[in-house]
């Protein structure tokens, strides 16, 4: 996310409608090196920027380009890029090996040659294991990895992976979070995609934040998260004294608002780490069991309307 | 081809076309279509049964619905989930030309709906005629299906949620065309198959059913090429 010279991504004004619905509009980005993540609400546009930069499809006016190519009309730039998509749908028919096999043989490698960039693709990925059976009988963490093989098996330069980790259980999102670190640090070029902040936070420092198909932030993760920490963070307390809780927290200059719910309280602050902390300490001063503890802001929504005004208009 | 080191690889072409035939020899297609085969021997059996032996004309009857329904099974509703079901998205992201994803499906796809349709044809006839059919009756045959196989494919690129049933309307209206006694039926393929197999009242002819089949491939098939160079998916 730096100058255009070098650039592995340079989109000017990019726009893209299907019909009269928009799924980016007039994206001026680009993208040196480095893993990056693009975060953005379900419908963002996050998942047509990655077709556009996949030639997968074309910008309905502004350009974008790839390595200095259209990855759309040029096979020699799409030869460079990896690419994972978000739907599930595989060829089911095949077996994992079968499947990587022939993405490899489709990127050009020798069938010899594809067969073993096969096997270490899906070892790389940790499904060994599993390399002979059907994709059919895969679940859905098996079918991000496989997925992740066929975008990795032919050494692309480029990677777009689109919500990677969408579905996986908290084991196997930890591996695949930790296996596209190390494709990072082995240089290349990495775009994920997510709609949920603390994925991209494990990954990387680098973010976009898409919503309603514009940019509407970019740079550090940290900056966004202050950002996000501006607005105010609802947390909701379940335990079996709300009340004591309440009245510690009711005179803190960073509590907006407190409402009881059954069975609990939920808090809006400006501070969530020091709201976490009193509450915690008030519920040992005051012998308070706490049965949880939640944020009903997890999912980003909030913020990206706060970010966009949305929320203050409402 | 070859890698720049020198290294041999497969055509992308080949490549599609033996992904496209395993798995439909893993999936049900290929056994729906084969049942669907059976369809001019099981009317050549009952009607020896019944009626003794047939006449190749009367066998064709039975035959003609296999152009229709074996490459809108095989070629429309293949091309169709490809892109309804988004695996089209690997194909696409891949150094590969577009052209090269149409042509591998057709390689795989065109002699396995040949092989059917013929085979039926030519058991039906044992069965029903008591007799090998013409070897011009099998190459019309063949024809007709390269040439309904190109329709299959450009309806279904145009349209892939709907190929399979649009293929089948299309053809249901060929063959209704085609039984007009006007010039109309020379737009048909079904007509232009019976011309070139001998088996309308017509006098026999060559040229002119396979210019006139020649002439509808081309517009289909240039159809499809162009249809898949620009899709996005």
């Amino acid at each position: 996310m730096t100058g255009d010279a070098g650039a592995v991504v340079v989109a000017e004004r990019c726009s893209k409608w299907y019909g009269h619905v928009l799924g980016v509009s007039d994206v001026t980005w680009s993208l040196a090196g480095g893993i990056v993540g693009l975060l953005g609400p379900n419908g963002a546009g996050k998942s047509t920027l990655i077709k556009m930069m996949g030639g997968l499809l074309r910008p309905s006016r502004g350009a974008l380009t790839v390595f200095g190519g259209d990855p759309f009309s040029d096979a020699g730039v799409r030869r460079r890029i990896g690419y994972a998509p978000e739907h599930e749908a595989t060829w089911d028919e095949l077996t994992a090996l079968e499947l990587v096999t022939a993405m490899a043989q489709l990127s050009g490698l020798a069938p010899a040659q594809a067969g073993r960039a096969a096997q270490a693709a899906i070892d790389q990925v940790g499904m060994t294991g599993a390399m002979h059976r059907r994709v059919r009988g895969f679940s859905k963490g098996m079918r991000q990895r496989t997925k992740l093989a066929t975008a990795i098996v032919h050494d692309p330069d480029f990677l777009l992976l689109d919500e990677p980790l969408t579905g996986v259980d908290p084991a196997a999102r930890a591996d695949i979070i930790e296996r596209i670190k190390q494709l990072g640090a082995a240089g290349k070029t990495i775009v994920v995609s997510s709609h949920v902040l603390y994925e991209i936070e494990a990954l990387t420092q680098d973010i976009l934040v898409i919503y309603r198909g514009q940019v509407l932030a970019e740079g550090n993760v940290f900056e966004i998260r202050r950002l996000i920490d501006r607005h105010p963070h609802r947390i909701r307390v379940e335990c079996d004294r709300p009340h004591a809780i309440a009245q510690v927290l009711a005179a803190e200059a960073h509590v907006a608002r407190l409402s009881f719910e059954r069975g609990g309280v939920v808090i809006e602050t400006r501070d969530p780490d020091r709201c976490y902390d009193q509450v915690a300490a008030a519920a040992l001063v005051h012998d308070v069991t706490i049965s949880a503890l939640s944020s009903p802001d997890n999912n980003l929504g909030a913020v990206f309307e706060y970010l966009t005004g949305d929320g203050a208009r409402r | 081809m070859s890698t720049p080191g020198g290294t041999p690889t497969r055509s992308p072409v080949a490549t599609l076309a033996r992904v496209t035939l395993r798995r439909l020899v893993r999936g049900r297609g290929l056994w729906v279509g084969a049942l669907i085969a059976l369809t001019p021997v099981l009317y050549g059996y009952v009607r020896r049964m019944s009626a003794g032996a047939s006449e190749p004309r009367d066998l064709m009857l039975s035959t003609t619905p296999l152009l229709v329904l074996i490459p809108a099974l095989f070629v429309a509703s293949s091309i169709g989930e490809e892109l309804e079901s988004k695996t089209s998205t690997y194909l696409w992201s891949r150094p590969i030309e577009r052209w090269q994803i149409l042509a591998g499906k057709l390689c795989a796809l065109v002699p396995l709906v040949i092989g059917l349709v013929v085979a039926g044809w030519l058991v039906g006839n044992l069965v029903g005629a008591g007799a090998a059919p013409s070897a011009i009756s099998c190459v019309a045959l063949a024809a007709g299906c390269v040439v309904i196989a190109l329709i299959a494919a450009g309806i279904a690129l145009l349209a892939p949620r709907q190929g399979m049933a649009l293929t089948i309307s299309y053809l249901l209206v060929d063959t209704f065309i085609g039984a007009w006694p006007f010039s109309l039926a020379e737009l048909s393929v079904t007509h232009q198959v019976r011309v070139l197999a001998g088996l309308t009242d017509d006098p026999p002819a060559i040229v002119t059913p396979l210019v006139g089949m020649l002439i509808i491939a081309a517009i289909w098939g240039a159809v499809g090429f162009r249809r898949i160079s620009r899709l996005e998916v």
